[in-house]
């Protein structure tokens, strides 16, 4: 506070000089996150090299990668040039559209293992339900920033927000695609805890959670896969050789690699195939099978700045909607990489989060890229009240 | 811009940042201490985990044992087999996807369209190679590996495919292997020997009886294999070193088999497209000079899976071409059989040299009446086996006391039961005895059975190999060899590991006078004009034998003389013939069965005969090769060339076994043939008593071209 009031003093001292407004905003500028971002989609492609190069070459998937990291760039500047304010203005307008492009998926949408979940835009395939993420976050933010409850939220006052959740969150589980419902469903909780919610009204969640989950669990809407793999998580050994393989695979390809990894491209649990996916979901396995501890503690650390880089941009925001969009883009990033890496880990079950920056997969790095850029235009505009 | 009143909810809100920030501690801090649990304290357990992933054990297959024939001629072999496989996912990751699959097809010469539906219809297997074409030719692989560089996901396969050199010749005999299937594997397993999927194993013939000798011990090496347990290619820095050697392979052991195989296609030239068998065997000891089944296949196209549709077409032929018609299927012997109701009778005594029977053409026995092929008179044992007169052989039933007699001495000779040949799938054929129809039928043996048992008909089955084996045995005075194939068995090296020696069963007793009588009149079979082979003979060789032709179906009265060629090609009857060369000095003897060909002069001894003549000039060309023998038969005044037979009514017409109920036509005598002359007594001596038809030969011809 103190820190961020001197800053203030001395921006107000310039404020009047036009001249140099634009070396000022220069020097206002959040370069850290942005950084951060080039440094881990830097290892991130180094590192998908590595997990198809030996494959083949010529699949060129870092090719396709790099391409989606520019189309993300010329986004971030887009965003940069703006006021994150205008989300405040077009957070619905890009909630229905966003809810419009899901429901399509469904209708003209793309298969790939079983699922639909892109449609075509050109030659690009685009996954809505990625930039879902951002949308509903935008759309959450907006909708509290003008709601003056006090004293904790109760059972009713949720049920809207609840609503605007579980719309999105339906289309996608249709699909279906578990794992981004579930990133969708722990940012909505994160932001809820975080604006307080009565105690009582709390508990009354917690117990409908169990119950919805246990006719989830009996009902049949789960696909007997995903069924599967939660048995599998809770098991693995049941059945190695089939949905118990991948966490097996994956644990042993994060163990084998020690304290300083095989090497790069040497990692025999991904380049011998034994990991499938290992380019999208199972990446970090690829990472930490060559690196080792020693590189994984250094990944992990990278996050963990980013992480807290972010936080304190939700922290110095000095408006509602600022904070609230800062913290839920903030909570999109903790789980995906606390669900991806614990996924790989063994920890969790299996459901397919790609892990920020290092997945491959055009529309997850665009998506984390407008967040970040979101994220630098509200610690950019922090002071311009 | 902020909203009124929002800064003192800011200000809480920034107080929960500490939660936050503690919450995201707490997660990382897991995240950390998994991997420290997993990278340090559990990593030399997972490391050992991948190695073991990474590091697999690759079976080294053994190469099967090789078979060849006496003179170490190879039969069987092991060739490579070149497979065009494509991986899609490498071919499509490349972009050269169109300009490959043109180069292929013209390689090839398949439609890029196929090969473009195979790699569609296979696209779901992650990196796995699919199959474009098997056996390619030397010149494809050629073209292929030069251009291979450039073609992504194409690979030349080598794979190991069993091949009979000589196609279909002894397919029976030699058999097949094929890939063992998922429900025999118990039942192999449970015997310690270790089978898995994708081996290989004997399922016919000898392949499948010498199974434990031929298949060799696999080897292994240990390599560096991804998770579809695919060999990775070599990579320059490769953490371990490829292709560690854990065991060599053992080849298997090789076969020496008795088989000649010039004999072998010396007959399947002579069988031509006829349907039938033939079994050639060494009377001295019992070895199988030659074993044909035909229609044949080519085993060669089981040994790397056969198409559903050869292997339907082969189900369904009507003339069994999987079957192997020499030792299993039966088959009446026909008038083959009357050297046995001829022995039966001589050692019974219920005829002698002298007996002399009528035979008016017809004979009635209880209310049938049965026809002879021919009316011969007055006529004795050795002129009724040479002129296979039912009649005389009717008589000789009539004169035993019952069909046990002629059940007795054939069972003696070896017929009615295995002849312990160590080959799968033998029948024992049929010996018919009163209490075996009574067993069988509940009803009582007829007198008229007797009769049509007599001349080899009625219940009376015998397997191919049974008439040799029975032919050889007499022919070498009564010793029952066990018939065997394989001479010796030999390491991949060629030592010679096992050597098989003749085993004799048994001797049958038989009077010196039995012997030289049927001998005589098997010599005047194909050595007298009045024979029923007499344009098979070989002058010079001294092949003797006998003529059958088996009725399949009893004729109906008036289709009783209907000829056989006229006959629907199902109704026609079996040509059978047994013969063995040389008379007094047998070192060969060879039986035959023309499914449907009719007569056995004309449709079954022409390539016993071919058989006979090629094995002397090839094993004895110092006694009965060409030129020795011309030059022999001339000093004899004699020619080599078979001369033109002159017509006679027994060459075509003999041996129908049951006539219809008829009534009996007024006799009508014909003129008997003149006895054949006696046998020579001594071995080296040419057959005395020269044909006149000898010296119209011309001189200088081929006597190899069978006339009839």
């Amino acid at each position: 506070m103190n820190h961020s009031s001197i800053e203030s003093q001395i921006s107000n001292d310039y404020t009047t000089a036009r001249t140099g407004d634009y070396e000022e905003d220069l020097k206002k500028f959040n370069w850290s996150l942005l950084i951060i971002e080039v440094i881990l989609f830097g290892i991130g492609i180094w590192n998908l090299i590595s997990a198809t190069g030996v494959q083949d070459k010529s699949l060129g998937l870092y090719k396709s990668q790099a391409v989606w990291f520019g189309v993300g760039m010329v986004l971030t500047a887009i965003v940069l040039a703006l006021h994150y304010s205008l989300f405040s203005r077009l957070a619905y307008f890009i909630y229905f559209a966003n809810l419009i492009l899901l429901g399509a998926v469904l209708v003209v949408g793309k298969s790939s293992l079983g699922a639909k979940r892109w449609i075509g835009v050109g030659g690009f395939r685009i996954q809505p339900s990625e930039f879902m993420k951002l949308s509903m976050v935008i759309c959450l933010a907006k909708y509290f920033e003008s709601d003056q409850t006090v004293g904790g939220y109760g059972f009713k006052d949720l049920l809207l927000p609840a609503l605007l959740v579980a719309l999105p969150c339906g289309l996608i589980m249709l699909q279906p695609d578990l794992g981004t419902a579930l990133i969708i469903l722990l940012t909505f909780v994160t932001m809820m805890l975080f604006m307080k919610i009565q105690p009582i009204t709390l508990v009354a969640i917690a117990v409908t959670s169990v119950i919805a989950l246990g006719a989830v669990w009996n009902f049949d809407v789960l696909k007997p896969y995903q069924k599967q793999r939660i048995v599998s998580f809770i098991d693995p050994t049941s059945d190695p050789k089939g949905s118990g393989y991948n966490s097996i695979q994956s644990k042993i390809a994060v163990g084998s690699g020690q304290l300083l990894g095989k090497g790069y491209q040497k990692g025999t649990q991904s380049q011998g195939n034994f990991l499938p996916e290992h380019h999208t979901d199972f990446i970090f396995s690829v990472f930490s099978e060559e690196h080792g501890f020693v590189g994984c503690t250094i990944l992990i650390t990278l996050y963990l700045i980013f992480m807290m880089n972010g936080l304190s941009v939700a922290y110095q925001s000095h408006d509602k909607f600022g904070i609230l969009l800062a913290l839920g883009i903030m909570a999109i990033f903790f789980w995906h990489i606390f669900f991806n890496m614990g996924m790989v880990m063994g920890m969790l079950p299996i459901v397919g989060v790609p892990l920020p920056f290092l997945s491959y997969g055009g529309s997850s790095l665009v998506t984390s890229i407008l967040g970040v850029a979101i994220l630098t235009n509200i610690s950019n505009k922090k002071f311009m009240f | 811009m902020a909203f009124l009143g929002q800064e003192e909810q800011i200000r809480e809100f920034q107080d929960r940042f500490r939660l936050l920030y503690a919450a995201l501690f707490i997660g990382f801090g897991l995240l950390i201490s998994r991997l420290v649990f997993l990278q340090i304290l559990m990593g030399d357990q997972l490391r050992l985990s991948s190695e073991e992933n990474r590091l697999k054990r690759v079976k080294i297959a053994a190469p099967r044992g090789m078979i060849f024939d006496r003179n170490h001629t190879l039969l069987i072999d092991n060739r490579p087999d070149f497979d065009l496989e494509i991986t899609p996912q490498y071919l499509k990751g490349s972009g050269e996807e169109p300009k490959v699959i043109s180069f292929l097809s013209k390689i090839i010469k398949k439609p890029e369209k196929e090969i473009q539906d195979i790699l569609t219809k296979n696209k779901s297997q992650s990196f796995r190679g699919v199959k474009i074409k098997t056996d390619l030719s030397r010149d494809e692989v050629a073209q292929i590996e030069l251009r291979k560089i450039d073609m992504p996901g194409v690979e030349v396969r080598e794979e190991i495919r069993r091949t009979n050199i000589y196609g279909d010749v002894a397919a029976h005999l030699l058999g097949y292997i094929s890939e063992v299937n998922a429900t025999e594997l118990p039942t192999l397993n449970r015997k310690g020997v270790k089978y898995r999927l994708g081996d290989s194993i004997g399922k016919d013939g000898l392949e499948r009886r010498m199974e434990e000798n031929l298949r060799g011990v696999d080897g292994e090496e240990i390599r560096e294999v991804d998770a579809l347990g695919r060999v990775k290619r070599e990579r320059k820095k490769s953490s371990t070193g490829q292709g560690v050697v854990g065991r060599q392979a053992l080849p298997g052991k090789n076969l020496i088999l008795t088989i000649d195989q010039d004999l072998q296609l010396a007959a399947t030239q002579a069988f031509g497209d006829k349907i039938g068998s033939l079994v050639a065997i060494d009377p001295r000891s019992g070895e199988i000079l030659a074993m044909l089944s035909r229609p044949s296949y080519d085993p060669t196209s089981f040994s790397r899976g056969i198409p559903a549709s050869i292997w339907g077409k082969l189900l369904a032929n009507e003339n069994h071409p999987l079957m192997d018609k020499s030792l299993a299927e039966h088959y009446p012997p026909g008038s083959t059989f009357k050297i046995v109701t001829a022995i039966a009778g001589l050692e019974e005594g219920a005829i002698d040299e002298n007996t002399v029977f009528h035979c008016p053409g017809k004979i009635k026995i209880g209310n049938r009446l049965h026809h002879c092929h021919s009316r011969h008179g007055e006529i004795s044992v050795t002129r009724a086996i040479t002129q296979s007169c039912d009649v005389f052989f009717y008589r000789v039933a009539q004169k035993l006391k019952s069909v046990d007699d002629i059940a007795k001495w054939a069972t003696i000779l070896g017929l009615g039961k295995r002849s312990g040949i160590n080959l799968r799938g033998e029948v024992p054929g049929l010996i018919p005895t009163e209490a075996w129809k009574k067993e069988r039928y509940g009803q009582p043996w007829n007198a008229g059975e007797t009769a049509s048992v007599a001349i080899g008909q009625s219940f009376v089955t015998t397997t191919v190999l049974q008439l040799a084996n029975l032919y050889g045995t007499f022919s070498n005075g009564g010793t029952r060899y066990r018939p065997f194939v394989v001479k010796a068995i030999e390491s991949f090296d060629g030592k010679i590991i096992k050597e098989f020696q003749p085993e004799p069963i048994s001797q049958v007793k038989l009077k010196p006078k039995t012997i030289e009588l049927v001998r005589q009149g098997l010599w005047g079979v194909i050595n007298s004009p009045g024979g029923t082979a007499y344009s098979q003979r070989l002058p010079g060789m001294e092949f003797v034998g006998k003529t059958g032709t088996a009725q399949l179906f009893r004729q109906a009265a008036d289709k009783i003389n209907t000829r056989c060629e006229s006959m629907r090609y199902k109704d026609r009857h079996n040509a059978v013939f047994v013969g063995f060369a040389p008379a007094n000095d047998p070192k060969i003897a060879v039986a035959v069965v023309g499914e449907h060909a009719c007569h056995g002069g004309s449709g079954a001894a022409p390539i016993a005969r071919a058989v006979i003549k090629k094995y002397l000039e090839k094993y004895y060309p110092e006694q009965y090769g060409e030129k020795t023998l011309a030059n022999k038969l001339k000093s004899l005044g004699m020619s080599s060339q078979v001369p033109k037979a002159p017509h006679s009514e027994a060459v075509e017409d003999e041996g129908y076994a049951e006539g219809g109920e008829q009534e009996i036509a007024p006799q009508v005598r014909i003129p008997m043939a003149p006895l054949p002359p006696p046998m020579p007594v001594t071995p080296r001596e040419a057959p005395s008593g020269p044909e006149p038809s000898y010296e119209e030969g011309l001189e200088g011809s081929d006597t190899s071209e069978a006339e009839e």
